[in-house]
């Protein structure tokens, strides 16, 4: 089309130069003064036709002149731009006018196309935020993949960006460039290091070996100003050490060693080792330097967290447990949560580390325990709980090593036997053979992971002994703390944090205390479990310790006191051939706790717990205590709640049915005392079971609980009754209740699972329809005297019709008052609207009188002209 | 009277205020949407319900710690409800404008005789006084504006111009209530455009005698149009003066009176029914009939007016009256449910905000219409006035304690007229509250709790738990009382420490109950143990008595400061012995009594040792006196008997003699100790 115009258009445009310009000269005009005729074509001239000819394009108008310019200069355009090695899009093209646009034209584009990498990049980022994250925890191959080809993608695309400054116009390009990256948001230059970083890691991943130099570029982010790209740099590291991290510790090299020449393969695997060991150093020193910000703490923690899951058996690995176990008893919740976790993973876990990190643990946070003075979270003493001791390991390895032994010794004995006959030659083989067989085993045991069971066994009995150890401290800290004199400032109920889980491990592992410990520990027990019982009732003698205060006891909360008997049971259930120790005492103990107890403040598994391990498991108990205890029970059932009511009476049962004759509790015997103990009447507040004189009273109890409002408890309770009738040799009253012990029944009415049970929605048929209908009804809940009342308070008609008359006046006053209001308003708004109406007025005048002064004017004018 | 009429005046005097008026137009758009199909069924409420906000405002703020903020409770009514399943009925007063077409023949007398119409001017209150001062200003005005139209010739023009924005000044103080049910009366109007003279005392007295003595002269009907005229006298009047047939008090009050006192009478003779007859019988037989046919309208008619009259009138004694006639006549309203309907909420809403005699007043026409009508009528009766107690209860206090009690107790009147429908709601609704309780316990979050621990659910819960304890004895409740008492103690599960004292004795006071209708045990004792190992840590001042005595009927949970104060622990202490009281006296007479106070006894003992508080020691030292006395007697009867605990029925049969015979001390003393808690916890 622009061909086919240029073609059309007149080849030069003179036509623009202004005539003033033109500058006639002398000869011409003597030229033509002299030669008329040659100007006579002149005077034929259709001047319309020419310039119709010439501007036949152009002549339209203006505008549209300009329009046919630009559109031949764009045309143009591509052909300049070719030159410059730029491509140009026409669309971009912006409409020139000078010849300076050329310039900018081009500029632009450049910015543009720029642009248009950074927003693809941007676009990549976003992806590779994405994909950074999933990078970190999850390496998936697949998606590595991508990521990759995301990364080549946009590294390509910067290419292209630097070969485009070096095209001819560099000079302006570059100083665009500037701009340009100047006007990149911080936030762009984050991702852009983000990208950076993903790529790092992905090389890392891809091929440790070779690009394990990188580590220390990614060690370079975490300096960074940016805390968000230092916490992603971390990030990073974490996830790539996770994953290039061998599966051995690496061993320092000696002198010897590095004096020795290697082989290509192994030098590569040294320096391998030596790079990435120093930068995961170099890493733990910045996690633990940041860890003192709290900005980072918790990226920190949760990258030695992580860490110290997946690499227990790492070198440095010390460092991290002690940045572990710090934060074990952290306030805030989540990173006590991450510890601790990581932490019982590491106990679970001991294939990982041999057990080496569990005693290193273990002793870490018995100091921490001793260091604060046993004033810690109870969650850090929680995580001992996981722990799992092998009691077989030592003697199923010895037993093993002694059958190897035997058998080895009987083959050697065999052997050398069988052998013997056979030349020194052949022994002296034998016994280099066995000799080297010696050392490849020693060689073997050395390098392998595993360490042997002797190993072990140390290792697990040092672990037991520092576990024992922090516990005792506890124990004995409460203890202390329990004496007033001691510590008479810490009080409230929280002052031993950490004594219930301590407890509770202390039950846990109560086989495995030693001997020469159950002592001092029974006593521990004793004391902390409130020995003195601290209450008001007539102390009797049994009463050795009590010299103390009254309440020093109370330190501690009932549901921890009845701990402390259940662990003084169960060490005395798992150790019960060796220990001759009188449990009386903590009888006593539960006894008296039973009245302490308080529903929801104390928790009231700890309760069926203690029944069940002092008094539903044991066989059989001293009539006199059973008595008292199934008494105690029964009464305590009565002022408790049905879960509490449930627990007690299924270790009554459990009582009547193992003792019984305690069965003569259940029938009123007129005779009374024929084999009530000492104490020949019953006394319901006394402290010792032995001094109750439970057997002299009658479980009167189970009667009212029959009618308890729970039909479980009612049920449980006249089903104790009916054992009344049972021959001493008869036990199973009801299978299904007597499965349950009293921890079961605890939970089985607690009230969530009472609330559990619906309603069924149908009316039961028994249901009333409608009462009477009488008039002179009768009433339920109000009085009827009162109702009969009102009836009679009811105006007369006279004075209804007076009151009437009233109303009427009033609500034709209020009506009348409205009419009226309204027309005072009416009034005033018209009054006031009367100023308005002169303000048009004068509007209007004022109008008119310009309007008559322009036509004044305008007479005026036109005679003037005229 | 005169308080009515300033109120009136007052609120009247408000309506002129502009600001008031904008304010009121902004409500309005909220309460129009609420009450628009209701018609001028609740017109009246808006306000009331405006004024019932500020008072929970007002509650709010004073009760501060004990409540929680509005918005749970706000959240929870729909919890709390049963059904949401507000239906409204199409109202069916389109149909019929409400004024019966008239018989020609009867006479109106006014042209015949110069009967004095005009004003007497007694008694026009105080609204006297300012008419005839807007009238000074009035003229004052005019002459005024008289002046200036006489200036200036073309200011008439212009005024004639601007008629139509001078009209609105007319609206808009009149227009600001009635909005609602305009557009409903002004069609009405439209209709009955036709010759309405005003009727003088002396016709009225015509039809009055031939009403009198022929029921079915058709001066009934021109006797119940101008009865609906008085019903919206004072509506329209204001307005357009066509209604206007009512000139004279005396014509206002006589036909209303006339009306409500004769029309039961002359509808059941119409229709052939006996003043006595079983009313719903013979309806039923009736409903098809041919009077019916005649009288049908007519009935309606009545029941409209009335209804409107009862949104008019403010006068207590006067709406009393008007409830009163219309009782005898409530059979009829069988024929209208919709009439019915809008009764209803008219009467729930005098029950819930009326005074006492108009609440009274209106429960028992209530209690007629769910009784005497269909059970549908009992199911609106009853579900409405369950809204509305929920809607009411959520902030207790001395003021309200009363009007709380009166509002249960009456529900309970009308939901035991049906326990089988009730029943229904009953559950549903206890099954809200044990889903709110388990929602609760399981979340343990704060904002959850606090939908348990504020009155709106306790006394909801109470309401159901007072339901059960009525009805008990002669239906077949287990399942709910199982409920209940289950979600009770779910409640009390889920609060522990002394500041939820008082939630829980109420709660324990609801088992009392629960376990004394039911003759169940249920262990109450563990609930207030929590609440004597307070006593002995008194640590604010030995303050006199002018201190005011803490109420624990109106907490739900202890303000911190008060939590170690004096007062707090001698109110803690009597009201847990009291609960104990209750829990022993049930079972005073039982073979484990003795047990049964065992553990109380033992902790009461050591909080008597701690205790500090003089009135404190001597309040337990009596109880511990008079229960040791109980335990004693009982052991020694016991030690007489032969049987064993399994021995039932014995059991049941013993002191049998004894518990009947209420002369012992311990017996006198609890019951002597809860007649004094019941005084205590009334309003003061």
């Amino acid at each position: 089309m622009g061909k086919r115009r240029k073609v059309i258009l007149p080849p030069a445009l003179p036509p623009e130069t202004p005539d003033e310009e033109f500058e006639i000269s002398d000869e011409d005009v003597e030229f033509f003064s002299e030669n008329r005729t040659f100007t006579h074509f002149l005077a034929h001239f259709d001047r319309k036709k020419i310039d119709k000819h010439v501007t036949r394009v152009a002549d339209k108008s203006e505008d549209e002149i300009e329009r046919l310019y630009e559109r031949r200069n764009r045309n143009n355009a591509p052909l300049d731009s070719r030159e410059n090695d730029l491509q140009v899009d026409p669309v971009d093209a912006l409409p020139i006018k000078t010849l300076d646009g050329k310039l900018q034209y081009r500029t632009t584009k450049k910015v543009r196309s720029e642009e248009g990498h950074a927003s693809t990049d941007l676009t990549g980022e976003e992806d590779a935020e994405k994909q950074g994250t999933n990078l970190i925890r999850l390496t998936k191959a697949e998606r590595n993949k991508k990521l990759k080809k995301e990364k080549k993608e946009a590294k390509k695309l910067k290419e292209d960006e630097d070969i485009a400054p070096n095209s001819p116009k560099e000079k302006i390009h570059s100083e665009v460039l500037k701009e340009v990256e100047e006007e990149i948001s911080a936030e762009e230059s984050f991702g852009v290091k983000k990208i950076k970083l993903a790529e790092i890691g992905m090389a890392l991943l891809e091929d440790p070996e070779a690009n394990i130099r990188s580590l220390k570029e990614l060690l370079d982010f975490c300096k960074d100003k940016d805390p968000q790209v230092v916490k992603l740099g971390l990030m990073s590291m974490l996830a790539v050490f996770k994953d290039i991290i061998p599966s051995y510790r690496i061993r320092e090299l000696t002198d010897k060693e590095l004096a020795m020449p290697v082989s290509e393969a192994v030098r590569k695997t040294r320096y391998f080792e030596y790079t990435l060991l120093r930068s995961y150093k170099s890493y733990l020193q910045k996690l633990i330097e940041l860890q003192k910000e709290a900005i980072f703490k918790l990226v920190v923690v949760r990258c030695m967290c992580t860490l110290l899951e997946a690499a227990p058996h790492f070198n440095l690995s010390e460092k991290l447990l002690a940045g572990t176990v710090r934060n074990i008893s952290s306030s805030d919740d989540v990173i006590r949560k991450l510890c601790c976790e990581a932490i019982k993973s590491l106990f679970k876990n001991e294939g990982k580390h041999g057990g080496e990190g569990t005693v290193r643990a273990v002793r870490l946070i018995a100091q921490l325990v001793k260091k604060h003075h046993c004033q810690l979270h109870p969650d850090c003493l929680e995580v001992f709980l996981s722990l799992r001791f092998d009691e077989d390991l030592g003697k199923h390895e010895n037993k093993a090593e002694e059958n190897n032994k035997f058998t080895k010794n009987k083959k050697g004995k065999q052997e050398p036997m069988k052998h013997l006959p056979p030349s020194e030659k052949k022994k002296s083989k034998q016994e280099l053979i066995a000799k080297t067989r010696g050392e490849v085993y020693a060689d073997y045991k050395a390098v392998s992971f595993a360490p042997d069971s002797e190993k072990r066994q140390r290792m697990q009995s040092d672990t037991l002994s520092a576990v024992f150890e922090t516990y005792f401290r506890i124990l004995k800290h409460a203890v202390d703390a329990s004496d007033p004199r001691f510590m008479p400032e810490t009080s409230g109920s929280h002052a031993q944090p950490l004594l219930a889980p301590c407890l509770e491990g202390l039950g846990k592992f109560s086989h495995l205390i030693d001997l020469d410990f159950m002592a001092d520990l029974m006593s521990c027990l004793k004391q902390l479990s409130g020995f003195r019982s601290g209450t008001h009732l007539q102390s009797k003698t049994f009463n050795v310790n009590s010299s103390g205060s009254d309440r020093s006891s109370n330190r501690l909360t009932v549901s921890e006191r009845l701990q402390c008997c259940i662990v003084a049971f169960k060490i005395m259930k798992s150790n019960l051939d060796a220990l001759n120790v009188d449990l009386q005492d903590f009888f006593v103990q539960l006894y008296n706790l039973l009245l302490e107890y308080r529903p929801y403040r104390d928790r009231g598994e700890v309760l069926a717990e203690a029944l069940k391990t002092m008094l539903w498991d044991g066989r059989q108990h001293d009539m006199q205590r059973a008595a008292a205890f199934i008494k105690r029970l029964a009464t305590f059932s009565l002022s408790f709640g049905s879960s509490e009511a449930m627990a007690a009476l299924a270790t009554l049962k459990q009582l009547l049915q193992k003792n019984t004759k305690c069965r003569s509790l259940l029938e009123n015997d007129a005779g009374g005392g024929s084999i009530s103990g000492l104490v020949v009447k019953y006394q319901p507040e006394a402290t010792d079971p032995y001094l109750s004189g439970a057997l002299a009273s009658v479980l009167w109890e189970l009667s009212l609980l029959s009618k308890h409002y729970n039909p479980s408890v009612s049920q449980m309770a006249s089903n104790i009754l009916s054992m009344t009738n049972l021959k001493p040799t008869q036990n199973i009253v009801n299978p299904s209740l007597i499965a349950l012990n009293p921890i079961q029944a605890f939970w089985e009415s607690t009230v969530q699972k009472e609330l559990l049970k619906s309603m069924n929605a149908k009316v039961p048929p028994s249901l009333k329809r409608k009462r009477k209908r009488d008039q002179d009804m009768e009433y339920y809940v109000l009085d009827p005297q009162k109702l009969r009342n009102i009836d009679s308070q009811v105006i007369g008609e006279e004075e209804a019709k007076l009151r009437f008359e009233e109303h009427f006046k009033v609500l034709r006053d209020i009506s009348e008052n409205e009419r009226l209001k309204g027309e005072l308003n009416r009034t005033l708004a018209s009054i006031s609207l009367y100023d308005e109406f002169k303000r048009e007025k004068r509007e209007k005048e004022r109008s008119v009188v310009l309007k008559s002064g322009k036509k004044k004017a305008k007479v005026l004018v036109k005679r003037s002209s005229s | 009277m005169a308080k009515k009429l300033g109120k009136k005046a007052r609120k009247f005097a408000r309506k002129g205020l502009q600001t008031v008026q904008k304010q009121k137009r902004k409500q309005r758009t909220f309460f129009k949407k609420k009450s628009a199909p209701r018609g001028r069924g609740l017109n009246g409420e808006a306000p009331d319900e405006n004024e019932e906000n500020l008072n929970h405002e007002r509650n709010v703020s004073q009760l501060d710690q004990n409540v929680g903020g509005g918005h749970v409770f706000d959240k929870n009514i729909g919890n709390l409800l049963g059904e949401e399943d507000e239906v409204e009925l199409e109202d069916d007063f389109s149909d019929s404008d409400g004024y019966l077409s008239e018989d020609t023949e009867c006479p109106y007398i006014s042209e015949n005789e110069n009967e004095n119409i005009s004003r007497d001017d007694t008694a026009r209150g105080t609204f006297q006084e300012e008419n005839t001062e807007i009238k000074m200003q009035i003229a004052k005005q005019k002459k005024e504006l008289d002046k200036l139209l006489a200036k200036d010739k073309e200011f008439a023009k212009f005024l004639e111009s601007r008629r139509s924005q001078l009209e609105q000044y007319d609206r808009m103080v009149s227009d600001d209530e009635e909005v609602e049910g305009d557009e409903e009366e002004e069609e009405e109007e439209e209709q009955e455009e036709q010759t309405r003279q005003p009727v003088t005392q002396t016709t009225l007295d015509v039809w009055c005698w031939l009403v009198t003595e022929d029921p079915n002269s058709p001066a009934l009907r021109n006797l119940l149009n101008l009865y609906h005229n008085a019903s919206l006298f004072g509506v329209i009047t204001s307005r357009n003066e066509k209604s206007a047939q009512i000139v004279s008090h005396e014509v206002y009050s006589t036909v209303i009176n006339f009306v409500l006192c004769e029309a039961d009478g002359i509808f059941r003779a119409l229709l052939g029914v006996a003043e006595n007859s079983n009313a719903e019988r013979i309806l039923m037989k009736l409903k098809s009939s041919k009077e019916w046919l005649n009288v049908g309208p007519l009935v309606k008619s009545y029941f409209k007016s009335s209804i409107k009259l009862l949104n008019q009138v403010t006068d207590t004694m006067l709406l009393v009256f008007l409830l009163f006639r219309l009782m005898s006549s409530v059979v009829f309203l069988h024929a209208f449910s919709s009439l019915g309907r809008r009764l209803i909420k008219i009467l729930v809403r005098f029950w819930s905000t009326g005074e006492d005699q108009l609440s009274t007043s209106a429960f028992l026409l209530m209690k007629e219409v769910a009784s005497q009508l269909s059970s549908d009528y009992f199911n609106i009766c009853m579900k409405a006035m369950y809204r509305t107690f929920v809607a009411r209860c959520k902030f207790v206090d001395d003021s309200n304690l009363a009007r709380i009690d009166f509002m249960k107790s009456s529900f309970l009147e009308i939901t035991s007229l049906d326990v089988q429908q009730s029943y229904l709601v009953a559950v549903s609704s206890l099954q809200r509250l044990g889903d709110v309780v388990k929602h609760s316990s399981t979340t343990k979050k704060k904002e959850d709790l606090m939908k348990i621990n504020n009155w709106q659910y306790i006394n909801c819960l109470n309401l159901w738990v007072k339901f059960i304890c009525l009805n008990y004895k002669e239906n077949n409740l287990q399942q709910l009382f199982d409920k209940a008492v289950r979600v009770i103690f779910g409640v009390t599960s889920l609060f522990t420490g002394p500041r939820f004292l008082p939630l829980k004795l109420k709660c324990a006071q609801m088992l009392n109950d629960l376990s004394l209708t039911s003759g169940h045990f249920i262990p109450v004792s563990s609930l207030v143990f929590e609440c004597l190992d307070l006593t002995g840590v008194v640590t604010g001042k030995m303050d006199g008595d002018e201190e005011p005595r803490l109420k624990l009927s109106t907490l739900l949970k202890v303000p911190g400061n008060l939590l170690k104060s004096r007062r707090f622990q001698e109110e803690c202490v009597r009201s847990s012995v009291e609960v104990l009281c209750t829990h022993f006296s049930q079972w005073s007479f039982h073979v484990s009594l003795p047990e049964l106070s065992t553990i109380p006894l033992i902790l009461l003992k050591r909080c008597h040792e701690k205790a500090t508080v003089e009135s404190v020691r001597r309040l337990i030292k009596r109880f511990i006196d008079q229960a040791e006395q109980n335990r004693d007697f009982l052991q020694m009867k016991r030690d007489g008997v032969s049987f064993s605990p399994n021995d039932q029925t014995s059991i049941d049969n013993f002191l049998l003699l004894e518990k009947s015979n209420v002369k012992s001390s311990f017996t006198q003393f609890y019951a002597s100790m809860l007649q004094n808690s019941q005084i205590r916890n009334m309003v003061k």
